[in-house]
């Protein structure tokens, strides 16, 4: 753990930090170093300079504005695990944030990081495209909203620019009438999901009617299923297995050394279909309560 | 700057640390505070070894930087123990349960229950091993681990820290 050293800074201002990030092509921002650090001590990523933004205030907490939850992009994964708010307006989150790394990640861990690192396999991110968020994006002189789905490009890539900051992510509140459904396949405990599937639905009567379903690990970002969802809705719960082949128009996994591909599709197939039925559910529930 | 000075305070004592901006929380209490409970295990965040409270909340230290908290406090599991000087109710409770076997894992697992048992959420063993999956022991002695914190948690009785944790 001898790593090549780096500066360290700590800006006053989201302006500051983005004017760091312009001067020096090596700088790369810090927030709670739960992915970057592990990348920097095993020196896959060789940094000149850390912003650190954690003393951002602005970016810190999360709060109810209208119909939607605001989150900084420094609020820690624990701290979106432990708010009674999100338990009631997201609770897609409120579940899926359990599941990622361990307690001493998540206290440290922010969700900004985990959206801007955009491992293709991170829990948050998928679930994020599936409540359809939108991301604010400042480079100290403009500030632009990114939809979450657009926001990765690829394995570990996204639409930031060199000189922006990812500052708050926009959640809109599900209505009351909507379930959701959270599923995930992982070697360990606390691993990076092999394949997870995330779902919300709104059933009327007994049969669905809006569908929405994310998955990671089977692309080289999180993705949605828009031609299943188009095929559930109408259906019943009971009647979603047989759409499960649905699901393979919008994967594209790869083989690695331990999972081979068909493998991560078979786990998408299922875990898609277990989510939503999960999701179809928990409205019913909530409609018959 | 590549050089940073924080004030850390480290199990009660106020220290100041003087180093460069890229050294880890877990290099500097090693190698300058002589806090050598701390372990070095895997330095990706993995193993839990490293594991310190930062006010209260378990980090792993390989994964933070020594400049990253000038003004907090941190406490090792040397920090655990009672106010009057001998040990803390979990340190007691792995000793009595034989915890420990090459010990290597011990001071991350004592830290990490000490945030867990102290917020209160969970009284079940599998609550524990969830709490504690990711500190890893390569004895595979978990078995006598749950059963130290499932004591401690059962002496409380109830779901809510004494004042000062419970450690």
């Amino acid at each position: 753990m001898y790593v090549r050293p780096f500066g360290y800074t700590r800006p006053a201002s989201p302006l500051e930090a983005c004017e760091h990030l312009r001067r020096d092509d090596g700088a790369k921002v810090l927030a709670g170093g739960q992915s970057l650090l592990p990348l920097v001590n095993l020196g896959l990523s060789t940094p000149s300079l850390l912003v650190d933004i954690q003393s951002l205030g602005d970016l810190h907490g999360l709060h109810l504005e209208g119909e939607q939850l605001v989150i900084g992009a420094s609020t820690t994964h624990r701290m979106l695990e432990r708010d009674a708010q999100v338990r009631r307006v997201a609770p897609l989150l409120a579940a899926s944030v359990r599941e990622v790394g361990n307690l001493r990640v998540r206290n440290r861990g922010t969700i900004g990081g985990s959206v801007a690192h955009a491992d293709p396999a991170a829990e948050l991110p998928m679930c994020l495209i599936v409540l359809e968020a939108r991301y604010l994006v400042d480079n100290g002189a403009r500030v632009r909203s990114v939809p979450a789905a657009d926001f990765a490009t690829g394995f570990l890539t996204t639409r930031l620019a060199p000189d922006e900051l990812l500052t708050r992510i926009e959640v809109p509140a599900a209505g009351p009438d909507w379930g959701w459904g959270f599923q995930e396949v992982a070697r360990r405990a606390g691993d990076f999901a092999l394949v997870a599937a995330a779902a919300i639905a709104r059933c009327e009567g007994t049969l669905v009617a809006d569908l929405r379903i994310g998955l990671a690990g089977v692309a080289p970002r999180p993705v949605r299923c828009p031609t299943l969802e188009a095929a559930a809705r109408g259906r019943s719960p009971e009647a979603l297995p047989e759409l499960a082949p649905l699901v393979d128009p919008d994967i594209a996994p790869s083989d690695d050394s331990f999972t081979p591909a068909h493998y991560r599709a078979h786990l998408a197939r299922v875990l898609a279909i277990r989510a939503a039925q999960d999701a179809a559910r928990r409205s019913l529930d909530v409609r018959a309560a | 700057m590549t050089d940073a000075t924080s004030r850390i305070t480290v199990n009660g004592r106020e220290l100041e640390c003087r180093a460069a901006a890229h050294l880890s929380l877990l290099r500097w209490l090693r190698d300058h505070v002589g806090a050598l409970e701390v372990k070095y295990g895997c330095g990706e965040g993995v193993c839990g070894a490293c594991a310190v409270l930062i006010d209260g909340q378990a980090v792993n230290s390989c994964l933070v930087l020594a400049a990253q908290i000038d003004g907090r406090a941190v406490t090792t599991s040397a920090g655990l123990g009672s106010p009057s000087g001998g040990l803390g109710r979990l340190q007691q409770a792995f000793l009595d349960r034989g915890a420990a076997q090459c010990g290597f894992c011990t001071g991350g697992m004592l830290v990490t229950a000490a945030e867990f048992a102290g917020a209160g959420e969970a009284l079940d063993r599998r609550s524990i091993r969830d709490a504690l999956h990711g500190n890893l022991c390569r004895c595979t002695g978990y078995q006598a681990i749950v059963d130290a914190v499932d004591d401690v948690l059962r002496d409380q009785g109830s779901s809510s820290p004494p004042a000062g944790g419970w450690t």
